[in-house]
């Protein structure tokens, strides 16, 4: 039991002292509010009915003292464990986010990016909570109850049996209500779940229900759902609500039970007197908290349990894609830039180690040093596949890839990727500011090659346009920017890395012609001899390149450029029929 | 007909600028308000007898509470007096243990009846915002990003839920066991009061304390962990370009600097929180001690009887717990406040745009559409139309292009009217849009838009989502007419299929058939097509666009072309560039022209195309 809870504690190697000096405040705690308790014994019997003003006025003091300490003791470990639990928190966050930097992109196929977040989100609080609550609860309340106990089997053992059937009543109506609350809590939040995904999803799709004139029937779906949280939100509220009287009562009740019991003792002469029957009264309040909370601490530690096994899960997967032993570095800027894809097959791997259908069969292609290729073909040919292997963001299944020769997995990977420059499919941007954006991928570029770099993407302009022109503000992922602004902006990000092979991974497609035309014109001006490879789905894209690659299901279909494919490929005459249109000498007899 | 417009969109501006400007000169506190609207939800209207009952149940519950001191002291008395009698003693004891359960059993009657009532008055929340947001103008959903929308409406609620379920019962509970036990303190003793109640400011100035760190402390960490997460998901999410371009260092130590500011705050605000227990428990003893002391003293002096001593240890406990209860119930309530005042924001939010007073349902009249002179802002005094002046003759088919940004969306919003005009006139056979229903007229343009939306439900749901009564039959025929029935028939389930969010479970090309579909179940008779074919092959765009020509057969249509090989066969293009109309014509007639579109055309071509490098230098207005 427990596994997942006791493997974490394995951090806490350097703070044994602390965690041991915690526990010791805990019970100097305990031992003084049950000493405060005890004392009451003492001010009646040797102080109230001793007539002796001196005795109560000391014990009373005692009293006040041991109060304190208890408290300031209690204060303390509330510190101690707080610095534990956050300091576990602040640890896996800092570490299982440091490990998943190390992963590959295999790695985030499996790992899906809410999964990651819920990890680092709600399993890191649910660990929290449950350490925190071990370290102040854990000892604390049993203590409590066997030192109270001990305590009146030696002092009123006639009336043990009451503390007995209290605790037995207390530990088990808990254990009937914590989990029922648990449960419906759930269950609540689930439902809230499903009721905030239609409010998002209605949200997303209000101009389709504006459109459609069907805010009633959303209305409806609405309703369902909120009406559908109603039953395990009043189950939960309900049974929090009763804790507190419940308790409350069984203090009371107890209490009233005791004077009763002990009471006829004390007239008949037949057990306890005054003064131990105040001090069991008072145990019986003292106890009743504790054994409460401890009834809480039970679902908290399984539930940081389960988190922490679901952290170990992420903590325990093994990047894909490592370094070769013998792989070395070397100088970026003597790569001519000469790609060769020599008969490679991909598959991506699934979840259970087994491969998928292959995405990429036996492509061979060699894009000589400053070429300028395209490839084109439509969503799942294998295209984006095909170009994350250059630089190693998945490994090839067969074959290989070299640069001027030398296979790419004999390449350490930071190294590789100063050699190849890639613009993604999605222009993300971060938080931050235009420059640190721009230099996000060599932080040391001067502003020249900056300006430069964004002259050469088209984006030059619409910077200098704004405000705060290069240290304008990006919000996060850049979504203050239009899409057809952030594939700028990805692209001079790209290019400021100076890469000797550039990739731009369908990164124009929100650009208008002209202005894509623009950009791919620029860039040889920009790095003199870089090899570039264009991917896309628009014919414009890459009509006028050197070489152009037609793709489909994972294999290349056509090699040659414009006028070569317009006679040999009839995939490619569809595509331009399609897309630039057929019917295009009906307009140009009038037009020439 | 042009001068009322203009009059309107004035007023409609003018009443947008005084409403943002209300809450930022109005800086009067609003709290007490805000409580009454809230507390309304849960304990007004119909619900307003069963929560007073309830507050008398509970009300009675606790006088049962206070009364068990009393008795449990008599029965002390009955014990520490020489002539005390078992009869005396059962009797005060039983009398103790009867109110205990007379306390249990009401107490349970009231908090099952406020649950209830709790759970009720959010959900009655809950709708109301929901419906009312339904009514407003998409402006207003323009005007935010729909994340940020999305969980404040949810963090928001749930402030409100945590005070109806634990805070607003509470609190009448919490005040009136504290009067109560106080007066039966001074019924009993005065002197003793005097003494025991000394305790009760401290208690209610350190538990205020603790709150004022803890509160804006936990505010504050929510912050800091809603900074780290967003950092985190944006990164992850964005891995690949951290990946390519090696920057996992920076990554790693943004992360650490955020992760320790949550641990400092999170470590403030959790001690001050924790400090609680230890505070109240060290208070109620301290309290118990001076009592016990003071209360024995008076009693060796022949003030007192000693069970008033013991009655006055139990009050301390029944005073300590609502004394530390309410600095906690307060802050729950200011939080529900701050929440409050951001859902009845939304709640008080009007449509910008909406039914004129004399409005008429939509006649139609084969549809005739002509613009007048159109102006149209989106944020005023920055022109998106100007000047736009055109017509549709009934079942034409207009082609709109121009470079991105050039206001060719535009037309959707207000013809549809999701958006007023600032001015001109919109004609739609004879009768101006302005002085329609927003419902006849919604129910006659059909909008087929870029972004294929469709629900989590399943495929014969979102066909039959386009209009009321829509048989299962009529939805198949539409499919079929779409090119959709096909794959639809290949689905695990048939039409039974469920779409996973946002339809993810099928291609780009078989949403966009499925909602081509769609709009034909909705059988409008108009359209406006915002063409999104870029991302599918060549096979399923022919499917698309065949789908797309019976869609639109007969019917006047508009067509927003990112392409233009889409709308050369149109009736007429329009050239939209800077937000005016360029050019106006059938292709034929504007290749002749040899000007905007002319090049717009040529230049997909890179030099490759028949009329060589013309178009290559084009230059748009490019944003």
């Amino acid at each position: 039991m427990l596994t997942s809870f006791r493997r974490l504690f394995g951090i806490y190697k350097g703070y044994r002292l602390r965690l041991i000096f915690s526990q010791v405040l805990l019970i100097i705690s305990a031992l003084a509010t049950l000493g405060v308790a005890t004392l009451n014994q003492r001010l009646i019997n040797e102080g109230l009915l001793a007539e002796d003003p001196v005795v109560i006025l000391q014990t009373g003091i005692w009293m006040m003292i041991l109060a304190v300490i208890g408290g300031a003791a209690l204060a303390g470990t509330a510190a101690f464990a707080v610095f534990f639990a956050q300091g576990t928190a602040y640890l896996i966050r800092v570490e299982l986010y440091n490990k998943i930097q190390t992963f590959s992109f295999a790695n985030f196929d499996h790992f899906r990016t809410g999964n990651l977040m819920v990890r680092l989100n709600a399993d890191v609080n649910n660990v929290a909570n449950a350490v925190q609550y071990a370290v102040i609860l854990l000892l604390y309340a049993p203590f409590m109850v066997l030192v109270a106990l001990i305590l009146s089997i030696i002092n009123t053992p006639s009336l043990i049996w009451i503390l007995l059937i209290v605790i037995v009543v207390v530990l088990g109506i808990m254990a009937i209500l914590v989990p029922q609350i648990f449960k419906a809590y759930d269950q609540r939040q689930k439902r809230f779940d499903d009721l905030n995904n239609t409010l998002q999803e209605n949200l997303a799709g209000m101009r389709v229900v504006k459109a459609f004139v069907r805010s009633h029937l959303e209305n409806d779906r609405f309703e369902r759902r909120a009406d559908a949280m109603r039953q395990p939100a009043f189950a939960a509220a309900f049974r929090v609500a009763l804790l507190s009287p419940l308790l409350t009562a069984i203090a009371q009740i107890s209490i009233a039970f005791s004077v009763l019991v002990g009471g006829l003792q004390v007239l008949n002469v037949t057990g306890v007197n005054l003064g131990e029957l105040v001090t069991f009264m008072q145990y019986l309040s003292l106890v009743v908290t504790p054994l409460a909370l401890m009834a809480v601490v039970v679902p908290f530690l399984l539930r940081g349990d389960t988190s922490a096994g679901r952290i170990f899960e992420v903590w325990d997967a093994v990047p894909e894609i490592q370094d070769r032993p013998e792989a070395k570095m070397l100088n970026p800027a003597d790569f001519q830039g000469r790609v060769v894809f020599d008969n490679v097959t991909f598959s991506f791997r699934r979840p259970d180690g087994k491969l998928d259908p292959p995405a990429i069969k036996n492509i061979n292609l060699t894009v000589e040093p400053g070429e300028r290729i395209g490839i084109l073909g439509a969503t799942g040919a294998g295209k984006t596949a095909l170009v994350n292997l250059l630089p190693r963001f998945y490994d090839v299944t067969e074959g290989r890839i070299t640069i001027d020769g030398i296979d790419v997995r004999d390449i350490p990977q930071e190294n590789l990727r100063q050699i190849v420059g890639i613009a993604l499919q999605e222009a993300v941007l971060f938080q931050g500011d235009i420059r640190f954006n721009l230099k996000f991928g060599n932080p040391e570029a001067e502003d020249a090659l900056m300006f430069d770099a964004a002259q050469a993407a088209d984006a030059f302009g619409f910077i200098s346009n704004l405000p705060e022109k290069w240290t304008a503000p990006v919000t996060r992922r850049g979504y203050n920017f239009s899409g057809g602004q952030r594939q700028r902006l990805s692209i001079s990000r790209t290019l400021t890395t100076q890469p000797r092979v550039l990739v731009l991974d369908d990164s124009t497609s929100a650009l208008d012609v002209a202005t894509e035309s623009r950009v791919q014109g620029a860039i040889p001006k920009f790095t003199n001899n870089v090899t570039t490879i264009y991917i896309a789905q628009r014919i414009s894209a890459v009509i006028d390149l050197d070489k152009i690659v037609l793709m489909e299901n994972g294999k290349i279909i056509a090699t040659g450029n414009h006028e070569e494919l317009m006679e040999s490929s009839p995939l490619y005459q569809q595509i331009y029929e399609s897309q630039l249109g057929s019917g295009i000498t009906a307009g140009l007899e009038v037009a020439l | 007909m042009t001068a009322t417009t203009k009059t309107r969109a004035l007023t409609l501006k003018e009443r947008m600028e005084t409403r943002k400007r209300v809450p930022a000169t109005e800086k009067k506190d609003d709290t007490g308000l805000i409580l009454r609207r809230l507390v309304n939800y849960m304990a007004g209207g119909e619900s307003r007898t069963r929560f007073i009952v309830a507050m008398i149940v509970r009300i009675i519950a606790v006088a049962a509470l206070v009364a068990i001191p009393t008795f449990t002291g008599l029965a002390i008395d009955v014990i520490s007096s020489p002539d005390g009698t078992s009869q005396e003693l059962v009797r005060w004891s039983l009398l103790a243990i009867g109110a205990g359960v007379i306390f249990l059993v009401l107490s349970f009657i009231a908090e099952r009846t406020f649950s209830r009532l709790a759970t009720d008055g959010l959900y009655k929340l809950q709708r109301h915002l929901f419906e009312h947001m339904q009514t407003l103008s998409l402006s207003f959903f323009d005007r935010q990003p729909l994340g940020q929308l999305t969980s404040r409406v949810t963090n928001d609620t749930e402030a409100v839920a945590l005070f109806y379920e634990s805070a607003v019962a509470q609190i009448i509970r919490a005040i009136f066991q504290i009067l109560l036990v106080i007066i039966m303190m001074f019924i009993i003793s005065t002197q003793l009061a005097l003494v025991a109640l000394l305790i009760v400011p401290v208690m209610l100035l350190l538990t205020g304390a603790i709150q004022r760190v803890a509160t804006p402390a936990f505010a504050k960490l929510q912050e800091d962990l809603g900074d780290l997460s967003a950092f985190q998901e944006e990164t992850l999410s964005g891995n690949k370009v951290i990946t390519s371009n090696l920057r996992h260092d920076w990554a790693e130590d943004k992360n650490d600097d955020q992760a320790g500011d949550v641990f400092d705050v999170a470590s403030h605000a959790f001690f001050a929180s924790l400090l609680n227990f230890p505070l109240t428990q060290t208070l109620t003893m301290l309290q118990i001690a001076v009592v016990l002391m003071i209360g024995s003293l008076m009693v060796l002096d022949g003030q007192l009887e000693f069970g008033i001593v013991i009655a006055f240890i139990s009050y301390t406990a029944l005073l300590a717990s609502p004394l530390s209860e309410i600095a906690n119930l307060t802050a729950t309530s200011l939080n529900a406040v701050a929440g409050g005042r951001r859902v009845f924001n939304i709640i008080d939010e009007e449509a910008t745009v909406f039914d004129a007073p004399d409005a008429t349902d939509y006649q139609f009249k084969g549809g005739h559409v002509e613009f007048k002179d159109v102006d149209f802002s989106y944020v005023p005094g920055r022109k998106i139309l100007k000047h736009n002046t055109f017509e549709a003759k009934p079942g034409q088919k207009i082609g709109i292009c121009g470079p991105t940004g050039a206001g060719k969306s535009t037309i959707i919003n207000i013809l549809t009217r999701y958006y007023d005009i600032d001015s001109g006139t919109i004609l739609i056979d004879g009768q101006d849009i302005s002085k329609l229903t927003q419902v006849s007229l919604r129910q006659q343009v059909g909008v087929v838009l870029q972004e294929a939306f469709l629900f989590t439900d399943t495929v014969m749901n979102n066909l039959m989502y386009a209009r009321e009564g829509a048989t299962e039959e009529e939805c198949i025929e539409a499919a079929k007419q779409a090119n959709a029935h096909e794959f639809i028939m290949n689905l695990p389930q048939g039409y039974d299929t469920l779409m996973t969010e946002r339809g993810a479970n099928l291609s780009q090309g078989q949403r966009q058939m499925i909602t081509i579909a769609r709009a034909m179940v909705a059988n409008p008779k108009m359209l406006i097509l915002d063409e999104a074919t870029s991302n599918v092959d060549t096979r399923t765009e022919k499917l698309i666009q065949e789908g797309l020509e019976r869609l639109m057969s007969g019917r006047t249509s508009f067509v927003i072309a990112h392409r233009l090989s889409t709308i050369r066969d149109s009736h007429n293009i329009m050239v939209v560039n800077g937000g005016e109309i360029e050019e106006f014509g059938p292709h034929d007639e504007l290749m002749a022209r040899k000007g905007f579109y002319y090049n717009l055309y040529m230049s997909q071509f890179k030099g490759k195309g028949p009329a060589g490098e013309a178009g290559i230098e084009m230059d748009f207005v490019a944003t």
